[in-house]
């Protein structure tokens, strides 16, 4: 069922886009745009039970509560992000718990708002954009597609053809098989090389927190596809991740008040280690 | 309380059972993998011996060797799918299987599987560095 003009929606983000706090909410602002409400909602509370898919009894329990809670929010369409949240409803999820929505991934939403979403996009961005794109997910929704096609209605961005297509769904998928996310890095770099891309566009977020790094040293960016929305649209922005992920000293880069928001050990426990990991090339 | 873990256990055996029915282990599939290439455990396997093997694990069977790496090697890239001669669910069939070989029914691993023990509280710190207290309260 397609979202209807002025409707009411859930933008499940899922949990580890927590990291990206700005591009929630650029999502709600562009959806907001083109006249869609969104409430977002995501983290450890909304999980799909895939962190716990070892063990079904666990996982069925996070699921049936994320859809219970989805149920009762009462907003007849849950837009996802994360194409791990989006296959576990569709294949774990809606099949065991009554779901009273349907699903609708975000990049189908905004393809089928295209003609209320290509006006606002007025300001010029100068780039030269290879797409980051995995051959899982593509069966299910075409985001290798449909980003392509929103991003170039974008005045001054070049969407380059390329036929690489990384394993998997997005990159937490390889990342734990040794070797294989520096070779989807180096594969991509060599990609970008061939088209003259200037620009890496990122779909999902795990493969945006991993490809960040791949800035340091080289004259290319790396942006996911909303923040180029965002940029065409005006809407300001920082993509602190990529700052602290390769800022030289990310406590420096973060600051002493937000690391004690956070929590000091949590931090030097479980947020520091993942941005001074080395990078993958 | 109703018994949550009932509903996706079912769901998962059924699932198991239709599509190791099903399946008619020609390898297609495993064929078209791109994973195949990258796991050495799968150098010399053949492709119908190793889907035979998958079936085995779906029916509750211990699987061979090679099944186990091939299961435990997906990466969820889903081009097992349209390669399907018998157009099943192919890489659902192998998410299963991944699943499976992982102990989500409470067998022994065979797969180490990817538990990240720190994982809610990673989420949690990196949302109150990325979002405001008020976001935190509506979002989380």
């Amino acid at each position: 069922m397609a979202v209807t003009a002025d409707a009411s929606v859930t933008f499940w983000y899922g949990c580890n886009m927590a990291r990206h706090g700005e591009i929630v909410r650029l999502v709600t602002h562009i959806l907001e745009a083109v006249g869609v409400e969104a409430a977002p909602a995501g983290g450890p509370g909304y999980c799909c039970g895939s962190t716990q898919e070892a063990n079904a009894r666990i996982a069925a329990g996070m699921a049936a509560r994320t859809v219970e809670k989805f149920n009762q929010a009462g907003r007849e369409t849950v837009v996802t992000w994360c194409p791990s949240c989006h296959m576990n409803m569709d294949d774990l999820m809606a099949p065991v718990t009554e779901t009273a929505f349907e699903t609708q991934h975000i990049t189908q939403l905004l393809v089928s708002r295209a003609d209320r979403l290509r006006p606002l996009l007025t300001h010029h961005v100068p780039a030269r954009v290879l797409l980051h794109a995995h051959h899982g997910f593509q069966g299910r929704v075409p985001v290798n597609t449909d980003v392509p096609m929103l991003l170039g209605m974008i005045p001054g961005l070049t969407m380059l053809d390329h036929p690489l297509r990384i394993p998997g769904h997005m990159c937490s998928a390889i990342a734990p098989v040794p070797g294989e996310l520096a070779r989807a890095h180096r594969e991509t770099l060599t990609a970008m090389d061939a088209v003259g891309a200037d620009t890496l566009a990122t779909i999902f977020h795990s493969c945006h927190r991993e490809a960040v790094a791949l800035e340091r040293g080289r004259t290319i960016r790396v942006a996911n596809w909303i923040h180029l929305l965002a940029e065409a649209m005006g809407l300001p922005h920082t993509d602190e991740y990529k700052f602290w992920r390769n800022a030289e000293d990310p406590r420096a880069a973060i600051g002493a008040e937000r690391i004690a928001a956070a929590g000091d050990v949590v931090f030097e426990r479980l947020v520091e280690p993942e941005l001074r990991r080395p990078t993958t090339i | 309380m109703p018994d949550l873990a009932s509903g996706l256990v079912a769901h998962i055996r059924d699932n198991s059972t239709r599509l190791a029915a099903a399946c008619t282990a020609c390898g297609e599939c495993y064929r078209a993998c791109p994973m195949v290439p990258r796991a050495a455990a799968l150098n010399a396997a053949e492709p119908e011996a190793v889907m035979a093997g998958i079936r085995d694990i779906l029916r509750d069977g211990a699987g061979t060797p090679e099944a186990i790496a091939f299961a435990g090697a997906c990466t969820r890239s889903g081009v097992c799918t349209p390669a399907c001669p018998e157009q099943l669910d192919a890489a659902f069939l192998m998410r299963l299987a991944s699943l499976r070989v992982r102990g989500t029914l409470g067998e022994a691993p065979r797969v180490a599987g990817k538990h990240d023990p720190g994982w809610s509280a990673r989420v949690k710190a990196f949302a109150r560095l990325t979002m405001s207290e008020e976001e935190q309260t509506k979002w989380l």
